[in-house]
């Protein structure tokens, strides 16, 4: 779904083991995938032990900077339909648009709010783009429990200064990102559960801890689902009106 | 001090009535002017305080006027640099069965960065927004307006929307303080693109609130958002707005002033006539004064000095008094605006200015010194040899009459001088000055002469009571002409101000003769001038079809800046306009005009609008609209009152073109012949009125609801008669306060040679009416001159309208019973004052 869940899988490429952007390169080269589809469950546990849970259904064409992708809320039922649509570029941020079928109304969503939390979880708006390794600038840390501890620093506009990945060396997987902003720590975002899904390693439980607000996100993956058969004119402006 | 201690005091304490009576007119000048004052910054205030709450951290906002406009805009604004943050608002006002609501329509995920929503429940709603921002019904709210509607989450509001009624239901309570204390707490938070369908705004936003990167400056910010989205914008910071609000309150305020300063007038007169009848009640004890080696500057100052005493004594009281009636006064002004403007202001604290109660202070004290100057010269230049002979001075010298009416015909010689010079305001308003100057320096010897006149009527009516009363006017000119001056004066500024609401309201009802004709007319709300919603033009074509119906005429009114003043722009098919409501021009071709106007050639002017802006015929008019520059010439002025601060009359099409907005405020219908007026209206309610918010008046309603207007208008002006008035009283109770004192004598070897008690009493209220009946007469003749300059400040000043010169002969007729009346009341006291004293002591006195 983010950025970062897609560079889950990893190949074995000891050739690459040393330069940081090579690694990257070689996880999301094991994480490429023509299409995706999955199910979502999402826990969000906020202050005074709240839980609210979302479900969603996630679609995506292409793979990171070349690709489009579709999440529409299908419960609980005063949010179904509401959907959400990014079109990932190669060489900048994402556009981002917002379906909201109740009032029949598509909205952009504004670069300077894509820092905001979204839609009440403790993803951003930004945590839901992807972009291409050539968006940032890599720097090998060390290793840390049989990962690669690797500093990534965005060349353009991000709410983040910095991020922090744990990089396993066996199988290209990321186990662990920290993301700093000007503040410092902002999230921290766990992957686990890992399964292999046509050959591609992918986490089913991503938890998000939001620093400052101290409330967690629990992302769980059903029905996943790569290389199938999407078109491209479902991921449109229009196509959103149209589903609803 | 020793002087005031030994002299003053007992004389103050002995003549305590009198005393708090000579300090009624300072009283009420004052409380005029403090109340007024104070209830107009108040109200602004309270205007700043919403704004800035509302603002939030915007440094920037960005609006083109009431239309408001396109969407799109956000984008382009949103891709500048230097922008940090940028979030569409709209807003506007709502009643609802819990009260009036100020709804602030924004996009949630971006106006956080704005303003901060500090929410209770642990931030229910927004840690959600997702339901807030899916279901259009969600509403924030405040604490204080939920618990005074008995609110909690979940709670369900109704409200009129374009749509019918609906349900919103209350989704987070915010805590009290920053945005939550705007507006009183009569503030509700939704969601933007849900309230663009509840107002009907389209894909609009009423403006864009804009926060800037760190280290752009606002000068920078501006130019680079003049530079993104051109012309037709004002981009302002947020302290900007309110100027309609400030212009509307600096006509109260001048009003006000005027009323104020014309109180204090009349206090001064009572003041004079008091100290001027003290002075010579006290001749004997300034000759002793003087013979025992005071000097002129000594007795000067001492009279000086008490005069002071009085004035700040009577500015206190005046101040306390203001304060009390500013809260009334606010919540009426408050009122008044939101009829007029559709923004409503809530009740609020009270705000007194800083400078206010040292003016206030510093104009009751200049007041009653200059009152007192030539009392205080008269007494210091007493005789003392004698003043200490008995005998009465109460007749004016024939040479200070003399240089009295010498004074007078300059004055007034000047003043007509200035009639012919009146394009020059600072000429004119001298004018005016003299004017009033000459009659009050004529007044005595006007006083005198009538006086002398009613003689005959007093003695016919009552031969011996009739005839002391008249003789007591003419023997104490300098005990009557003061009163008569004051009273004079007030009964001037009641007939002006009548004249001028009977010459408005017969303007107002010429005008709506022609201009409101139309059968029917359908509007989004009971106040044809709230424009919180609007109709889309479709239903026009929805309204045409109804049987009955013969033509519709789609009218589009918003507020715009035009030479930064908020000007009313009416859109609509002119050509059709003119067929049926053709405004009489004040300048121009009347053909040609419409004509021009109805291609899209021009504008009409209203008069109001002309004279207000210096605009004059042919001029360009060039007015910032979000599609570019509009420049039309002035192709004609046109008598309208649709607005305070003036009105433009353009094609429908030219509005769309430039505000690219098609919606309409109000459709005027005219039905077909032999069409019943209510069988179509409720035909039209039957059609549209259950799936949207719409409302039928007739032409009747709505002429009543123009007319309730302006009697709200005027309901200031007759608080400011009833101030004229009870001056006026107070001034009579003074004045024979003072001459019951004087005649003890007189009154006392009246009873001794028998008179009786009855006798007297009705000798007292004769004399009082006479008094009444002088500045009646008076009155009644400087108001026909008042009136004259009153219209001529409104025409110059006020309202920019020659609304013509018509004398009240209503209100003169009415004032009469009500001056003699109250004439007869204010003597009540001092002749029971008069019958009440010892018999021996009067004889004594003196």
């Amino acid at each position: 779904m983010n950025r970062l869940t897609l560079l889950m899988l990893a190949i074995s490429a000891s050739a690459f083991a040393q330069d940081p952007r090579q690694i990257i390169e070689e996880v999301q080269k094991r994480t490429r995938s023509n299409s995706q589809r999955y199910a979502g469950t999402l826990e969000v546990m906020g202050g005074e032990s709240r839980i609210a849970i979302k479900k969603w259904v996630f679609e995506r064409l292409g793979s990171f900077g070349q690709s489009k992708a579709v999440l529409r809320f299908t419960a609980p039922a005063e949010v179904k339909g509401v959907a959400l649509l990014i079109v990932n570029h190669p060489d900048r941020a994402s556009d981002q648009w917002m379906w909201r079928p109740n009032i029949g109304r598509d909205q952009r969503i504004a670069l300077q709010d894509r820092s905001t939390r979204f839609f009440g979880t403790d993803f951003s708006f930004e945590d839901l783009e992807e972009r291409d390794v050539d968006q940032f600038d890599f720097k090998l840390l060390g290793d840390e429990g049989g990962a690669w501890k690797i500093e990534s620093r965005p060349r353009k506009s991000s709410q983040y200064t910095h991020s922090i990945m744990w990089v396993k060396k066996d199988n290209y997987t990321i186990t662990k990102v920290e993301a700093y902003n000007k503040n410092g720590l902002a999230r921290v975002i766990d992957y686990r559960d890992f399964e292999q899904v046509k050959g591609i390693w992918t986490a089913r439980t991503t938890e998000v801890f939001d620093v400052g607000r101290k409330s967690h996100t629990i992302l769980k993956f059903d029905k996943l689902e790569y290389d199938l058969p999407l078109k491209d004119d479902e991921f449109t402006v229009q196509a959103l009106r149209r589903e609803s | 001090m020793i002087l005031l201690r030994l002299i003053s005091w007992p004389y103050a304490r002995k003549y305590l009535l009198r005393t708090l009576l000579t300090t009624a007119g300072i009283v009420l000048g004052v409380a005029v002017f403090v109340g007024m004052h104070t209830a107009n910054e108040s109200v602004l205030a309270a205007f700043h305080q919403t704004i800035d709450r509302i603002a939030g951290q915007t440094q920037i906002q960005i609006s083109a006027g009431e239309p408001g406009f396109s969407e799109d805009v956000l984008e382009k604004v949103q891709n500048v640099s230097e922008v940090r943050a940028a979030s569409p608002v709209i807003e506007a006002t709502v009643s609802t069965d819990q009260g009036n609501l100020l709804i602030l329509g924004v996009d949630m995920l971006g106006d956080r960065s704005l303003r901060t929503y500090d929410l209770e429940g642990a931030d229910t709603a927004l840690d959600d927004p997702l339901v807030f921002l899916a279901q259009p019904d969600s509403l924030i709210v405040t604490r204080s307006f939920a618990d005074q509607r008995g609110l909690r989450a979940n709670s369900q509001i109704p409200m009129k929307t374009m749509d019918g009624e609906r349900v919103f239901t209350v989704r987070g309570i915010m805590k009290p303080g920053g945005l939550a204390s705007a507006f009183g707490g009569n503030l509700a938070v939704m969601d933007i693109y849900a309230a663009q369908k509840i107002f009907g705004r389209g894909r609009r936003f009423d403006r864009i609130d804009v926060a800037l990167q760190d280290g752009v400056t606002l000068e920078q910010g501006i130019a680079k958002l003049r530079s993104a989205i051109g012309p037709g914008f004002q981009i302002e910071p947020p302290s900007s707005r309110g100027q309609q609000f400030e212009a509307t309150s600096r006509i109260y305020a001048l009003a006000s002033d005027i009323t104020s300063v014309f109180a204090l007038f009349i206090g001064m007169f009572i003041i004079y006539n008091t100290f001027a009848i003290a002075v010579t009640q006290r001749r004997a004890e300034i000759g002793i004064l003087r013979a025992l080696g005071a000097t002129r500057g000594q007795i000067r100052t001492l009279f000086l000095t008490e005069s002071a005493i009085t004035g700040l004594v009577g500015t206190l009281a005046g101040v306390a008094f203001g304060v009390a009636m500013a809260r009334g006064m606010a919540g009426y002004i408050g009122g008044l605006l939101e009829e007029v403007y559709g923004v409503s202001q809530s009740g609020g604290n009270i705000e007194i200015a800083p400078w206010l109660i040292p003016a206030a202070v510093a104009m009751g004290l200049a007041t009653s010194l200059i009152a007192a100057v030539i009392p205080a010269r008269a007494a210091a230049f007493v005789d003392p040899v004698k003043a200490l002979q008995k005998g009465s001075f109460q007749s004016l010298g024939e040479g200070e009459s003399g240089l009295r009416r010498r004074w007078a015909i300059v004055c007034a010689v000047l003043s007509v001088i200035a009639l012919a010079l009146t394009r020059d305001t600072l000429v004119f308003y001298a004018g005016y000055l003299l004017a009033v100057l000459a009659a009050v320096l004529l007044a005595p010897a006007m006083a005198l002469g009538l006086a002398r006149a009613l003689r005959p009527l007093l003695a016919r009516i009552r031969p011996v009571e009739g005839a002391l009363a008249a003789d007591s006017l003419i023997q104490g000119p300098r005990r009557t002409s003061g009163t008569v001056a004051a009273l004079m004066l007030s009964l001037a500024l009641v007939i002006s101000l009548g004249g001028l609401a009977r010459s408005s309201y017969n303007s107002l009802s010429e005008w709506m003769r022609i201009a409101l004709n139309p059968d029917l007319f359908v509007t989004t709300a009971e106040s044809v001038t709230a424009r919180t919603f609007v109709f889309p033009a479709s239903l026009g074509e929805g309204l045409r079809a109804i049987d009955g119906v013969g033509e519709v005429q789609l009218v589009r009114s918003v507020r715009v800046l035009v030479r930064n003043t908020p000007i009313m722009v009416v859109a609509t098919d002119v050509g059709s306009l003119a067929r049926r409501a053709k405004l009489p021009p004040v300048e121009g071709d009347s053909e040609e005009m419409y004509r021009l106007t109805a291609e899209g050639k021009g504008v009409l002017a209203s008069e109001n609008f002309a004279r207000l802006q210096g605009v004059r015929m042919g001029e360009m008019l060039e007015i910032s609209a979000p599609e570019g520059t509009l420049k039309l010439p002035v192709v004609g002025i046109v008598r309208d009152f649709s607005d305070q601060q003036g009105s433009l009359l353009m094609q429908r099409e030219v509005f769309v073109k430039y505000w690219r907005d098609d919606s309409v405020n109000v459709f005027r219908i005219y039905l077909k012949p032999g069409a019943k007026e209510a069988e179509v209206r409720q035909r039209i309610l039957d059609a549209f009125g259950s799936r949207q918010r719409l409302f039928v008046l007739t032409n009747r309603d709505l002429r009543n609801y123009v007319i309730r207007l302006t009697d709200q208008w005027f309901g200031l002006t007759y608080v400011q008669i009833a101030v004229a008035v009870l001056v006026a009283v107070l001034g009579i109770v003074n004045a024979l306060t003072v001459s019951i004192t004087d005649r003890r004598r007189e009154i006392g070897v009246l009873r001794a040679v028998g008179g009786t008690r009855q006798q007297v009493r009705h000798t007292v209220w004769m004399e009082a009416m006479g008094v009444g009946m002088i500045g009646l007469i008076l009155g009644l003749a400087l108001g026909a001159i008042q009136l004259y300059y009153s219209v001529e400040i409104a025409r110059r000043d006020l309202i920019g309208i020659d609304i013509g010169y018509s004398y009240p002969v209503q209100t003169a007729l009415a004032l009469a019973p009500v001056i003699l009346f109250a004439a007869f009341l204010a003597a009540l006291g001092p002749a029971e004052s008069a019958v009440r004293g010892s018999l021996v002591e009067a004889l004594e006195y003196e």
